[in-house]
């Protein structure tokens, strides 16, 4: 049974609901200007200062139609579908533009708005092809819906059926976006995106009038890992998804709201599926997470969930060859290995793509058999606090806190390609707050100008120790909501709990002065959607020592990462592969279990920051394969050391038992003990001499990075394409 | 196999729901069938046991004077197979925006969904065919609360999906744009 905290369930219909908590509580503390009373439609309504007449109308309910603006952009004010009549006004005014001026009265639906309206569209619809039929926007197009509520049934440019409508050429920008520049309406949405949000100013208009286009000037694929939003942005059919193109109308596809897993953050998406196959993944938003954005890989990835799957269960021959096998045969042969295994022996490894159900299943099955050793396979220090002090390995100032610090200090990571939405988040802070942002760590293309301090680790050393002269610590000292952003990648050398050690005390030392006793340092970015649920269960992080000791079976929960290989393993050692796809887990396996991918099971993953969330099944799991928890379950039955659950509720009464926040989904509950894990972490304050590096430095590294985007033809031909444009002298 | 249901029985309802607040109830009319709930001695909330005698007292009275059953349950009457009541969760929420448009006007309601089964494509035409008749059920809701007044009406198991969607509010402006000293001025038009 999936439960509400009682708080959330009351707070449904309490107006305070409404008001973004954590926003206010940092929001600069400032006497509330006079507010200003306007009329629309003759509904009054105050507002502050400074609103435009068309954020002014949306607070009363009323929408006026637009094309160009977008609340997350800035204002460009060009397309002039926001016309509306102001009384006393000679001309409409562009409400998109217009602050609100006192008693100003608007007027959104009398003749002199809706006449302008007719024009705007009369003239956009001029040189608009009437392509709609084979235009992949068709059906959720704004230009094909305004125009039927706002256009004109006719036109008066008649001109155009002599001298044809304007026809531009279309650009090549790359494999994940299609365009048909002769459908631009030139909103400029795309061109704000890459300069505002993406931080790739390659787009830009050439030409005046009709001659006035869209475009990177040279030819040039658009390089960013955001790209792929501006489909979403533009109101026509000018830049679609090239991957989607003709596959669907939007009316044929089911929408799932599910949850990503290729990156930490946890982005909300929706799924579009039809016919038990994933079409396309569309964000969702999420102001707490990922806005209205979503990342390339997490949009486009998609169509590795079709290709390299396991479906049947498998078991290698004699000569080593994996042939299928019904269910009952693998399982009875995975119970055989298993039993005849001492439980020391027993090695569990779960992957980066594991959700927290069948993380828990397989724990408890291990540690029914009398086993310990589970393990994921990102590595994390276990000394000082290690991993039981949740603070010392999430996000703890939340994403959406980002947003207002005022310095940000980045320690081997290159958040760009680890979590780029979170690194959106600190565009977006660098843009519109002033923040600075410093990086210790390689120099690398963050999309924003930052102080790189270096990239040895003993910078970080002294900043904690305070005895750097380097102005970033001044800096960070001056900062009143200062962030501190850890790699968790860094910690798995031998010097990783040092590093660990010397950010708390950093970070700690920062808070302590801060006024704002709410505010949090102290953030470790993990690399994998699974790891922090994995570390809130009891999961041992890292696999080195389990692994020397010579296992006699090895159970890899999707463990694609490669760490497990079969040099480290012993000869007469058996693999059993739970997994979704054929990958380097797969590959070395003795025993394959098909499993379910995120879109085809209801898991729980916790994101970063601490947050859980649960993917929805959109489609079935393919073949054979079974939803992860369900094979664990079966298994145990036939090992006679049988699970106390049978249904998921039961299995997330598990997880609640071990923590309420596992299933408490939606939130994000504040860690506590910074204190004690700092002071745990003393000792461990060794000298470091080391340098600090990140594994994806390039676009092109980013692409590829797990099982399902290995699969993925599309990320393939983004890889392809990347490089083939380093070779381009633009 | 009595032993099985007992054992799963304790796991999921003594100990958690006295942890957490649980607010999705399934039918009550397979409340009887719970072996478990039988054996239990009475719950008494800590409430009741620090109080006073004058409070406890007042308290009773108060209690002694209301008892209107509200919880009304159409499940044993409405002939929906026990299957579809039991099995299934609700999802209520309210529908995302289309990310593709900026039109707002078809997501200010509420809705419930059931979970997604399995569904196939018809080899006759090519159709896609499922075996779920409520794969289709799709209400609407002006709010929450009548959503979950509908599902517990009919027994179904629910639960609230609400992301924040409230944007901060910011006045937007068109001056940053060319304002000289700050990040946000415009390089490209």
């Amino acid at each position: 049974m999936l439960r509400q905290p009682l708080s959330r369930a009351l707070a449904l219909s309490s107006p305070s609901r409404a008001a973004p908590i954590a926003a206010k509580r940092y929001a600069q503390v400032q006497a509330q200007p006079e507010k200003v009373e306007v009329f629309i439609d003759d509904k009054p309504v105050y507002v502050p200062p400074g609103t435009t007449v068309l954020q002014a109308a949306a607070m009363v309910g009323v929408e006026i139609p637009r094309f160009c603006y977008h609340e997350r952009l800035a204002v460009a004010g060009n397309c002039r579908m926001c016309l509306v009549e102001v009384e006393k006004s000679p001309k409409p005014v562009a409400a998109c533009a217009m602050p609100v001026m006192k008693g100003m009265r608007v007027k959104t639906t009398s003749d002199l708005t809706k006449k302008a309206r007719e024009g705007v569209m009369e003239f956009l619809l001029v040189n608009h092809p009437l392509d709609c039929p084979i235009c992949d926007q068709g059906g959720e197009c704004d230009l094909q819906d305004q125009s039927m509520a706002f256009g004109s049934d006719k036109s008066r440019f008649t001109d155009i059926h002599f001298s044809g409508k304007r026809a531009v050429e279309d650009k090549d920008v790359g494999p994940l976006i299609k365009t048909i520049m002769t459908r631009c309406i030139h909103c400029t949405r795309c061109i704000r995106f890459a300069s505002e949000v993406a931080g790739v100013d390659d787009f830009g208009t050439t030409g005046r009038g009709t001659e006035m286009q869209v475009g990177t000037y040279v030819e040039k694929m658009f390089l960013s890992e955001l790209s792929g939003n501006i489909i979403d942005l533009c109101p026509v059919g000018a830049l679609t998804s090239k991957p989607y193109s003709f596959a669907a109308r939007p009316w044929e596809t089911r929408r799932i709201d599910s949850v990503d897993v290729l990156d930490p953050l946890g982005s909300n998406i929706v799924v579009a599926t039809r016919t038990n196959e994933v079409l396309r993944i569309l964000p969702r938003t999420n102001e707490e997470i990922n806005e209205e954005w979503l990342s390339d890989k997490s949009r486009f990835a998609c169509d590795g969930l079709k290709r390299q799957r396991l479906v049947t269960p498998m078991i290698a021959d004699s000569r080593g060859n994996l042939t299928p096998v019904e269910w009952e045969d693998a399982i009875v042969a995975a119970a055989q290995a298993i039993r005849d295994c001492p439980p020391s022996k027993l090695v569990a490894v779960a992957g980066e793509l594991a959700d927290a159900e069948s993380l828990i299943a397989l724990k408890d099955l291990v540690n029914r058999l009398g086993g310990e050793n589970v393990c994921t396979e990102q590595y994390f220090p276990m000394e000082g606090a290690g991993t039981d002090l949740r603070s010392s390995y999430v996000l703890n100032t939340k994403i959406a806190n980002v947003e207002e610090a005022d310095f940000v200090l980045l320690i081997g990571t290159n958040v760009r390609f680890e979590a780029p939405l979170l690194n959106a988040r600190i565009r977006k802070a660098f843009l519109h707050k002033e923040t600075d942002v410093a990086l210790i760590g390689p120099e690398v293309d963050l999309t924003y100008e930052y102080m790189h301090v270096g990239d040895s680790s003993s910078i970080l050393k002294d900043l904690a120790t305070g005895s750097s002269s380097h102005e970033v610590l001044k800096r960070l000292q001056s900062a009143k909501r200062p962030v501190v952003i850890l790699g968790a990648d860094q910690l798995k050398g031998s010097e990783g709990p040092a590093l660990l050690a010397y950010t708390q005390e950093l970070a700690l030392r920062l808070q302590d002065q801060l006024e704002d006793k709410e505010w949090k340092v102290l953030n470790v970015l993990q690399r994998t959607a699974s790891q922090v649920a994995a570390l809130d269960i009891g999961y041992k992080p890292g696999v080195g020592k389990v692994l020397q000791d010579g296992p006699k079976v090895v159970f890899l929960l999707g463990a694609d990462a490669g760490v497990v290989t079969r040099e480290t393993l012993p000869k007469d050692c058996v693999v059993i592969y739970q997994g979704h796809h054929g990958d380097a887990g797969a590959s070395i396996a003795d025993i394959v279990f098909p499993g379910a991918a995120y879109t085809e099971k209801r898991g729980t993953y916790v994101n970063a920051e601490g947050r859980a969330q649960q993917t929805l099944p959109a489609v079935t799991p393919p073949g054979k394969a079974r939803e992860d928890w369900k094979i664990i379950r079966a298994l145990s039955e036939v090992l006679g050391a049988r699970l106390p659950y049978d249904n998921l509720d039961e299995v997330r009464d598990r997880l609640a038992e071990i923590s309420p926040a596992l299933v408490a989904y939606g939130d994000v509950q504040n860690n506590n003990y910074f204190a004690q894990a700092r002071a745990l972490a003393q000792s461990l304050q060794k000298p470091v001499s080391g340098k600090l590096d990140v594994q994806l430095k390039q676009l092109e590294d980013f692409f590829m990075t797990d099982a399902i985007s290995r699969a993925s033809p599309t990320m393939a031909k983004c890889v392809q394409a990347v490089l083939k444009q380093k070779q381009s002298p633009y | 196999m009595f032993k099985a249901i007992s054992t799963t029985a304790r796991l999921s309802k003594s100990q958690i729901s006295r942890s957490l607040p649980a607010f999705s109830t399934g039918s009550s009319r397979y409340a009887s069938k719970d072996p478990s709930s039988r054996k239990e001695a009475p719950k008494i909330d800590t409430e009741t046991v620090i109080a006073l005698p004058e409070e406890a007292k007042e308290k009773q009275v108060y209690d002694s004077q209301i008892c209107v059953p509200t919880k009304v349950d159409l499940s044993p009457i409405t002939g929906v197979p026990e299957e579809h009541i039991r099995q299934r969760r609700v999802r209520i929420y309210q529908p995302p925006k289309n990310a593709m448009q900026s039109g707002t006007n078809n997501i200010h309601h509420w809705e419930m969904e059931f979970d997604t089964r399995q569904r196939w494509e018809n080899p006759l035409m090519g159709w896609t065919s499922t075996g779920d008749p409520l794969s289709n059920l799709k209400l609407q809701f002006a709010s929450p609360n009548e959503a979950i007044e509908h599902c517990e009406k009919n027994g179904w198991v629910w639960y609230l999906d609400c992301p924040k969607t409230e944007k901060a509010y910011k006045p937007k402006s068109y001056g940053i744009n060319f304002s000289w000293n700050r990040r946000t001025r415009v390089s490209t038009k």
